[in-house]
C-alpha cells in the first residue's frame, strides 16, 4: 500500500466519524453519506476501478471522472445551500416582524 | 376613513426630522419601520408623534414596508401611502394619489416621475435604468407602468389585505405588480415629482442592483 493511499483513508474515516456523530441527519442520508465514503475508499484502494468505469462511460481517465462528480456533486451542495439560507432569511425576517409589532400592542395597551 | 403613511427608514438621521416634521402638518396618521439602522433614525423618530416601529436587524426595504403594512392592518387603516423617508418625494402630493382611490377608480396607485414630459435632474444611468426595468417589470408580470421603480404609492383596504412583500430587497416594485395582477386589482398612475438631492441620489440604490432584482425575482419560489 503507498502512503497517499492510507492517508487519504485514515482523512476519509475522520470525515466520515465526524459526520455520523455530528449531524442528526435523516437515516436514508447517514446511508447515501456513508455509502459515498466507502465507495471513496474502495476507489482508493483499487484506483484501476475508476479507470475501467470512466472508459466504460467513454471518458478517458479515471480522474477525469471523478472530478467530473465532484463537480456536480458541489454544485448540488450549493444549490441546496441556497435554498436553506433562503429559508432561514424568511423565517428570520419574519421573526424580526412579529417582534418589532409586539412593541406596537404593548404601546396600545399601554395606551 | 384613516389614511396611515408607511415609512421605512434605514440610516436617514440627516433627513428624516425635516421629513416628518413637514409631513405631521398633513395631518394623516404616520408610520415609521426603523429597519435596523446603526444610526440615529430611531432616536430621531422617537421624539416625533408618529408610531415607531423597530426591526433590531436590517431586513430590507421590502420587509419594512411588509411590516409597516402589517402595523396600519392592525390599526384598521382604510387608505395606506408607502412614502420614502429620504426627502425625494413631496408630501403635498399624497392627495393626488389618494383621490383615485377614495372616487373608488382602483385599488391601487402609482406615483410616476414620467407621466410629465420634463424630468428635472434625473441622472442619465437611472433613466437608462428604469427604461429597461419597465420593460422588465412587463416581461415579469404583465404590467407596463411608465416607471418602473417609484417608492411613491397608495392603496385601499383591499388591497392592503391582498398583497404581501416577501421579496427582503428592492424587488418590492415588481412583487406588488406581481400581486396587483394576481389578484385582478384595479390600478392607476399618477403624475407626481422627484427631488434629486445630493442626499437622494447617494442613498438610492447603485445601479447594479437591478441585477440582483432580476436574479431574485427568477428564482423565487411561488
Amino acid at each position: 500500500m503507498k502512503i497517499i493511499q492510507v492517508i487519504l483513508i485514515v482523512a476519509i474515516i475522520f470525515i466520515m466519524i465526524s459526520y455520523l456523530r455530528r449531524f442528526r441527519s435523516a437515516a436514508i442520508d447517514k446511508i447515501f453519506v456513508s455509502g459515498l465514503f466507502l465507495l471513496g475508499i474502495v476507489f482508493i484502494l483499487f484506483p484501476d476501478m475508476t479507470n475501467k468505469l470512466a472508459r466504460l462511460l467513454g471518458i478517458g481517465r479515471g480522474a477525469d471522472l471523478i472530478f467530473y462528480l465532484a463537480i456536480m456533486g458541489f454544485g448540488y451542495i450549493v444549490v441546496i445551500l441556497y435554498a436553506k439560507i433562503k429559508k432561514l432569511e424568511d423565517l428570520l425576517t419574519t421573526l424580526v416582524r412579529n417582534q418589532s409589532l409586539a412593541s406596537l400592542n404593548n404601546h396600545k395597551e399601554k395606551a | 376613513m384613516s389614511v396611515y403613511l408607511i415609512i421605512p427608514a434605514f440610516n436617514e438621521a440627516p433627513v428624516v426630522h425635516e421629513v416628518l416634521e413637514s409631513l405631521l402638518t398633513l395631518g394623516y396618521p404616520i408610520i415609521v419601520v426603523d429597519d435596523g439602522s446603526s444610526d440615529h433614525t430611531a432616536q430621531i423618530v422617537a421624539e416625533l408623534p408618529v408610531t415607531l416601529i423597530r426591526h433590531v436587524i436590517n431586513r430590507g426595504q421590502g420587509a419594512a414596508l411588509e411590516t409597516g403594512m402589517e402595523a396600519a392592518r392592525r390599526m384598521h387603516a382604510d387608505y395606506v401611502v408607502h412614502f420614502d423617508a429620504d426627502g425625494q418625494h413631496d408630501g403635498r402630493e399624497i392627495i393626488r394619489l389618494l383621490k383615485p382611490l377614495l372616487n373608488g377608480e382602483c385599488d391601487v396607485v402609482f406615483g410616476s416621475r414620467f407621466l410629465e414630459k420634463i424630468h428635472p435632474g434625473l441622472p442619465l444611468t437611472r433613466m437608462l435604468v428604469l427604461r429597461a426595468g419597465r420593460w422588465l417589470n412587463y416581461a415579469l408580470t404583465g404590467i407596463l407602468l411608465t416607471d418602473a421603480h417609484n417608492g411613491f404609492r397608495a392603496m385601499n383596504r383591499r388591497a392592503l389585505d391582498l398583497l404581501h412583500f416577501t421579496q427582503p430587497g428592492m424587488a418590492h416594485a415588481t412583487e406588488i405588480l406581481a400581486g396587483v395582477r394576481s389578484h385582478s386589482l384595479r390600478y392607476k398612475e399618477v403624475p407626481v415629482h422627484i427631488q434629486y438631492s445630493a442626499y437622494s441620489k447617494k442613498k438610492g440604490q447603485p445601479v447594479w442592483n437591478a441585477v440582483n432584482i432580476l436574479f431574485h425575482l427568477l428564482f423565487k419560489k411561488n
